[in-house]
């Protein structure tokens, strides 16, 4: 159906309204306009400054020492790109507000009054408006650190250009193709992500199928005093972990340990490298995190299991399974089906388990030939790069790096994850 | 033994720990090809017996026979039974294929055989097409055929069904009750069925075991049960009755309610105190004048296919009446009914003294 205008106010109202205010003045909406314009005004007395500067400072990145600080010439661009973003939205939505009053005079339709208006903002907008001081907060707490990381990936910002003393400048993709081009870097990156990998699955895994074995014996029909054993089994949980790892710390140490001193001396083993050799110390932390992190696994799985109707396992012995088939077709599929979406969290947990790593062995024990140590996963590598020796501009390509990986791992696992589209399996 | 005879049970106890039983000196038996109903309250043993067929239980006392083998201690996969479990107990994580082909693929049987089996299956209860789906997917009361499919692809020569229907809508429930008769025709197979409703019971069964307190009360065909009861339990269990309390003055003629009145049970000591059970359906309302019983009316109440109206006599008994015929409450009105309505229950009888005692009146009646 085409509509029939009268008139064209729409169109003039609109294109009055690129200055703010003016279209709602001619769609004789006078305070409206007015406040707009103010507005508009005021926004560019206030932000007038910040802008000028923000916006040559983050072009150049400065251009004198000591009179420009590059880094918060940087983070004065940033602010400006965030308060131009917000001005635009305002004068999309002054445009929009006079084309539709406007469009409303065409039709030959009353305008609302200044009351109504009133009411109808406070009305639909109120949701708005309550919502607006935590999405402000979050922009400047999430949205502007994340920008501030990628624009820092494509500078050279490190200890050899830092201000006050030097200037900081902006060299493309540099930082990735020394990642790759460099042998240092690249067989430090290489090593890393091995490990990180490696360290996820591992570890992840283990302790995955440490808290489902143990949730599966523990829920065996005849063993006396379930409660108490599971009581004592979901214990680690209660400790918090750093508590947890620094006390692993003392008793995996090499010369007084507990572990080596005592328990391996018991068997007539003898000392284990476990804070020098790198494959100890692997060994080490993925045997630790086991021990956090399965009673989670195992309340989940305990939880669960206890779900299964006895008669799914009846109607298994009718046909003639045994044992270990209704474990393999029915317990583990039904568990799997049921906790996979907590699995991938466990995963991309351990992908990020930077305290353990730290808390641990500082990432250590050191290795030539590359500046991460041989525990480093890529968190605590940038950790290392960004605390110890100032390779900021490296440590936020790579951190540009992980995050994309994290996210296309995550992403993809969830879409196929079977429970993330069917919710109600059992 | 009669080589009919599939399931025969010789005194069977089962008992949990000091409790009382569960189920009490317990014999019968169940033959080919037939639809046999377990009926009674929740609690009265008629699940346990399905699970001692099933072999997921033993009997404390007592032999189970199958085929005429004793079978108390035979593990549940190698009966020729299969069960259709209350809630189905289908795996939630296979598609409807791959339930109905869980049996198979234990036996390891051949792929192209276990597509054959299972198309078959499904087209036996009506589930054809439905092969990928998920089971979440499926309605009740197709998740109820393909429970049935998952039973009936093992060609079982038993299927027990754990009340397969309670947990349908009644509309559903009444076109699966027809379905369920149906596809034990068509398989030719013996059909457990295990409810705690009667008019499931009278509409499927061939044969109905009545349970209560871990005994067999009464077993027989629908309209046997359902017109002799036994005792009190089964007559207010199946269907509705009045039953009143009377007096056996000689044979064919009862007292009750005050006054005597001519009936076609014999077999009594002259003067024995019994229970009467005459059904809502049976009383006929007219004048007062002309009724046998004069009572009046308490309450009524329109259940759709009939009225049911709440009488008292002057004794104080209730009467319950099914008619068509309105009546306005507080009307004194007549009752007639007639001999062969009155239905004369002893007091303590015994299955086998009912039994016996009924035959006796059978022959009686067939020389007359």
């Amino acid at each position: 159906m085409e509509t029939i205008y009268q008139s064209n106010h729409r169109k003039i109202a609109a294109v009055l309204s690129v200055i703010p205010g003016f279209g709602q003045l001619y769609n004789r909406q006078y305070v409206k306009g007015i406040l707009f314009f103010i507005l508009a005004a005021s926004f560019f007395v206030i932000f007038g400054d910040l802008l000028d500067i923000g916006l040559w400072g983050i072009v150049t990145l400065g251009t004198q020492v000591p009179r420009d600080h590059s880094i918060f010439l940087l983070v004065q661009g940033i602010l400006s790109l965030i308060v131009i973003v917000f001005g635009l939205g305002f004068f999309a939505f002054n445009l929009y507000d006079a084309y539709k009053n406007g469009q409303k005079r065409d039709l030959g339709l009353r305008l609302n009054t200044l009351r109504e208006q009133y009411r109808t903002l406070v009305d639909s907008g109120f949701p708005y408006l309550m919502i607006s001081p935590g999405f402000i907060l979050l922009v400047f707490v999430v949205i502007f650190p994340i920008i501030f990381v990628v624009l820092l990936a494509f500078t050279n910002y490190d200890l050899y250009h830092s201000p006050p003393a030097k200037l900081v400048d902006w060299v493309g993709f540099q930082n990735f193709v020394e990642l790759v081009n460099l042998d240092l870097w690249r067989k430090t990156f290489i090593n890393v992500l091995a490990w990180t990998i490696v360290w996820t699955f591992g570890a992840t895994t283990l302790q995955i199928a440490l808290g489902i074995f143990l949730a599966i014996l523990v829920n065996q029909k005849d063993l006396k005093g379930k409660a108490i054993i599971r009581t004592i089994f979901i214990l680690p949980w209660a400790v918090p972990a750093f508590v947890s790892i620094l006390i692993f710390s003392g008793m995996f140490n090499e010369s007084f340990g507990v572990i080596n001193k005592t328990i391996l001396a018991a068997f007539g083993i003898d000392s284990i490298p476990w804070m020098t050799d790198p494959f100890w110390t692997k060994v080490a932390l993925i045997l630790i995190q086991s021990w956090i992190g399965f009673p989670f696994i195992f309340t989940m799985t305990t939880g669960v299991l206890q779900a299964i109707p006895d008669e799914l396992y009846e109607a298994a012995t009718v046909d003639g399974a045994t044992a270990w088939q209704k474990f393999t077709k029915i317990t583990l599929p039904l568990v799997l089906y049921a906790v996979a979406p907590i699995l991938i969290t466990q995963y991309t947990f351990n992908f990020n388990n930077f305290n353990i790593i730290y808390l641990f062995n500082s990432g250590g024990p050191a290795v030539s030939g590359q500046n991460a140590g041989a525990t480093d996963i890529l968190i605590s590598w940038i950790y290392r790069l960004t605390m110890t020796s100032a390779q900021y501009s490296k440590a936020a390509a790579i951190t540009l790096l992980l995050s994309l990986f994290v996210m296309t791992v995550a992403l993809w696992q969830f879409r196929k994850t079977k429970s993330f589209k069917e919710e109600d399996m059992m | 033994m009669d080589k009919n005879t599939i399931i025969r049970f010789e005194h069977v106890t089962k008992q949990y720990d000091d409790d009382p039983p569960v189920l009490d000196d317990v014999s019968f038996e169940i033959e080919r090809g037939k639809f046999y109903t377990l009926l009674g309250p929740s609690g009265c043993g008629k699940t346990t017996i399905l699970r001692l067929i099933a072999g997921f239980t033993e009997p404390t006392e007592g032999n189970i026979y199958f085929n005429g083998k004793v079978i108390n201690n035979v593990p549940p996969n190698q009966r020729q039974v299969n069960t259709v479990f209350q809630d189905y107990a289908l795996f939630p994580h296979l598609n409807v294929f791959e339930n109905v082909a869980f049996g198979l693929r234990i036996k390891k049987m051949k792929e192209s055989e276990i597509e054959v089996k299972v198309k078959e299956a499904l087209r036996f209860v009506n589930l054809e097409g439905y092969e990928n789906r998920e089971i979440n997917e499926m309605s009740g009361g197709q998740r109820q055929r393909v429970a049935i499919a998952r039973a009936i692809v093992n060609e079982p020569e038993v299927l027990l069904l754990d009340e397969p229907l309670s947990a349908l809508d009644l509309k559903l429930r009444t076109e699966m009750q027809y379905e369920l008769r149906e596809l034990q025709r068509r398989l030719g197979i013996t059909f457990i069925f295990v409810t705690h409703d009667q008019e499931e019971a009278l509409a499927m069964s061939d044969e109905i075991f009545v349970l209560n307190k871990g005994k067999i009360q009464q077993s027989g065909t629908p309209t046997d049960i359902y017109d002799e009861p036994i005792n009190r339990f089964v007559a207010e269990f199946i269907g509705e009755s009045n039953i009143v309390p009377g007096k056996m003055i000689k044979d064919f003629l009862v007292e009750f309610a005050g006054k005597q009145f001519e009936c076609v049970d014999q077999g009594f000591h002259p003067n024995e105190p019994v229970e009467i059970v005459i059904r809502p359906e049976d009383l006929e309302i007219t004048k007062r004048d002309h009724g046998k019983l004069q009572v009046r009316v308490d309450s009524l109440l329109f259940r759709g296919v009939h009225y049911e109206i709440c009488c008292y006599d002057q004794d104080g008994n209730e009467w319950l009446v099914h008619s068509t015929k309105k009546v306005g409450v507080g009307d004194e009105i007549g009752l007639h009914f007639d001999p062969e309505a009155i239905h004369v229950m002893r007091l303590g009888e015994t299955e086998e003294e009912f039994e016996k005692r009924l035959g006796a009146y059978h022959e009686v009646n067939h020389e007359k």
